[in-house]
């Protein structure tokens, strides 16, 4: 099976006036349809600029290195024109951020962001679009969704606005989500029923996951695989089972080491 | 040695007042009415998602915002009658680090002149006295005494924090709040800086208020455990008595959604619905939309719970709570 998502050799550095500071060196990994991978690592490791990297999304001061490929569906993202990219964007591959409250639109109805995906993808029937939009709020659990749809980011909790970034995610069930770091502004109980959902989501319409985390917890929970960045760097890559059971890197077993454990009587 | 707590909290309510420019002015309840005593020498974590009121008590015992009600005594002193001179001479007693030692640092100040602060204001010492008090208390959060002439921007988070362990020990404080202290720091660094607060905490003798939402890092650190929900304490009990036995039908929920540190541990669990800010009832349970507890009936939602003892120290606000805590 070709692989989904096949990142090789991926090296990216931001320039500044005061030099380069490289914030992925080398990276290589791929993703299979349909599997949930954990992205894991400390701030600055370079889990981020990876991501936006995929995506198309680094800053101006970015620089992808020579030799750098990134081939999703058989395409190579790093030299497709911006207009399909766009295409690919929301279609294909989407992105859940950390922080739904800055990633919304606050001057828009939560709904018409929903729609807005259909309409962008070549949905000319707006009404469509809003009815899709309306089933989509009241999958990811939004209660009394034909009402929510008119609701503002700012009249939302954090756990609803990050449901609104998922069905505006998988609207269109594509088949690569990135989530980065979504449920790492949720509070524990709020964090529990997002990761579910996600679960759920990504099992109905097979749409694989890469999922960025800081949270070994949350990859414990939810991923079948792991890759382990460290100063831009992938040192270790593993199944869940065995990178919490047999993990080879120093760093993996120092991160596995310093993870807060709840214990609890059986 | 009194049996006297150091800290005694009774029918705390603080309310805050939003005056909207459009809208009307509005007052919320972040505290209503918490009662609680810390032991000298003992670690309170008060737990808790966000906008239960669990910072909100903090700073109010800290008297850096004002309470509506109930009292605040600190080793025989009313917290609430302090004012001017005697607040300021209070503060010594009482530290604070706050989560974020990104914006709790003044970022024109040199770390040398932010730990040596209160040295001053408090006439603890000057000059060179206080340089050199200054380096030890470097050396002793795990920088060095030549970090003392650099800036906040130059330190990563870890040491950012522990430059603002330093400032608060800096005056030789009793009792210490460490408000999220350690959450917004990378596990390997969280992991440090938990440690060096043990071994601080130890070595002072300091009395804690450790306020965090994670619930594993509070396993590690609290004596006792008080567990907020809207405003209100709705558990409290013994750390162990609290993980083992967790009586109120929050705790278990919150509990149980915490993800495993185990993969091989994975299980189908019952989440709980709702978002921690959702109030299903004015009277009653606040939890009562939320609650999953199989005999929850129209008695919640007619009076408040009241916080009852389940065993000793063991304290809950359930009316259907019937968990046996006896020791098996």
């Amino acid at each position: 099976m070709t692989p989904l998502l096949d990142v090789s050799n991926l090296r990216v550095a931001y320039g500044d006036r005061s030099g380069k500071r490289v914030a992925v060196d080398s990276a290589s990994f791929t993703v299979e349809p349909g599997e949930i991978v954990a992205l894991v690592g400390e701030s600055g490791s370079g889990k981020t600029a990876t991501a936006l990297a995929i995506m198309g999304l680094l800053a101006n001061n970015a620089r992808v290195g020579p030799g750098s490929a990134i081939r999703f569906e058989d395409r190579d993202l790093l030299t497709l024109p911006e207009r399909e990219l766009r295409d690919l964007r929301g279609r294909r591959i989407s992105m859940v951020f950390q922080e739904p409250a800055a990633a919304l639109n606050p001057v828009m109805r939560v709904g018409e962001q929903v729609a807005e995906v259909a309409l962008v993808h070549g949905e000319r029937d707006k009404k469509k679009a809003r009815e899709q939009a309306i089933a989509m709020l009241g999958r990811v659990g939004l209660p009394d969704p034909a009402e929510q749809y008119r609701a503002y980011p700012h009249e939302l909790s954090g756990g609803m606005r990050q449901r609104v970034m998922l069905a505006i995610a998988l609207l269109l069930k594509p088949s690569l989500v990135i989530a980065d770091e979504p449920t790492s502004a949720l509070d524990v109980t709020v964090q529990a029923q997002v990761l579910k959902l996600l679960l759920e989501l990504q099992r109905e319409s097979g749409t694989a996951v890469l999922l960025i985390t800081h949270d070994l917890g949350v990859v414990a929970e939810t991923c079948s695989r792991a890759l382990v960045m460290k100063n831009g760097q992938l040192v270790e890559q593993a199944t869940v089972d065995a990178l919490f059971h047999a993990p080879q890197h120093e760093y993996t077993r120092e991160l596995l080491a310093a993870m807060p454990k709840l214990k609890r009587r059986a | 040695m009194s049996d006297r707590p150091l800290v005694s909290v009774g029918g705390l309510v603080v309310r805050h007042e939003s005056a909207g420019l459009f809208t009307r002015r509005a007052t919320k309840t972040a505290v209503a009415g918490v009662t609680f005593d810390i032991a000298r020498g003992e670690t309170l974590a008060l737990v808790g998602e966000s906008g239960c009121g669990k910072t909100t008590t903090a700073r109010a015992l800290l008297r850096l915002i004002d309470a509506a009600e109930g009292t605040m005594v600190y080793d025989g002193t009313d917290l609430r009658a302090l004012r001017g001179e005697t607040l300021r001479r209070q503060r010594k007693h009482m530290q604070i680090v706050f989560q974020d030692p990104f914006t709790s640092l003044n970022p024109r100040h040199t770390v040398g002149a932010i730990v040596g602060e209160g040295l001053l204001v408090h006439g603890i010492a000057k000059g060179d006295a206080a340089k050199a008090r200054v380096a030890t208390l470097l050396e002793e959060v795990g920088l060095s005494a030549s970090d003392e002439n650099r800036y906040p921007h130059e330190l990563s988070g870890g040491q950012r924090q522990r430059v603002a362990i330093a400032r608060a020990l800096a005056v030789d404080p009793e009792f210490l709040v460490l408000d999220e202290a350690v959450s917004a720091l990378d596990v390997t660094t969280q992991a440090q800086v938990l440690a060096l607060i043990l071994r601080l905490r130890d070595a002072r003798g300091l009395t804690c208020l450790f306020i965090a939402h994670n619930l594993a890092v509070v396993q590690q650190v609290a004596d006792r455990v008080a567990v907020m929900y809207q405003g209100r304490i709705v558990e409290m009990a013994p750390s162990r008595a609290l993980f083992d036995l967790p009586a109120h039908p929050y705790t278990r929920a919150m509990l149980d959604a915490v993800p495993v540190s185990d993969p091989r541990d994975r299980k189908e669990r019952t989440l709980l619905v709702g978002d921690p800010g959702v109030t299903g009832v004015q009277t009653g349970c606040a939890f009562y939309s939320r609650c999953s507890h199989p005999a929850k009936d129209a008695a919640c939602t007619t009076q408040q719970p009241p916080l009852v003892s389940l065993a000793t120290g063991h304290l809950a606000a359930c009316i259907k709570t019937n968990i046996n805590l006896e020791p098996t």
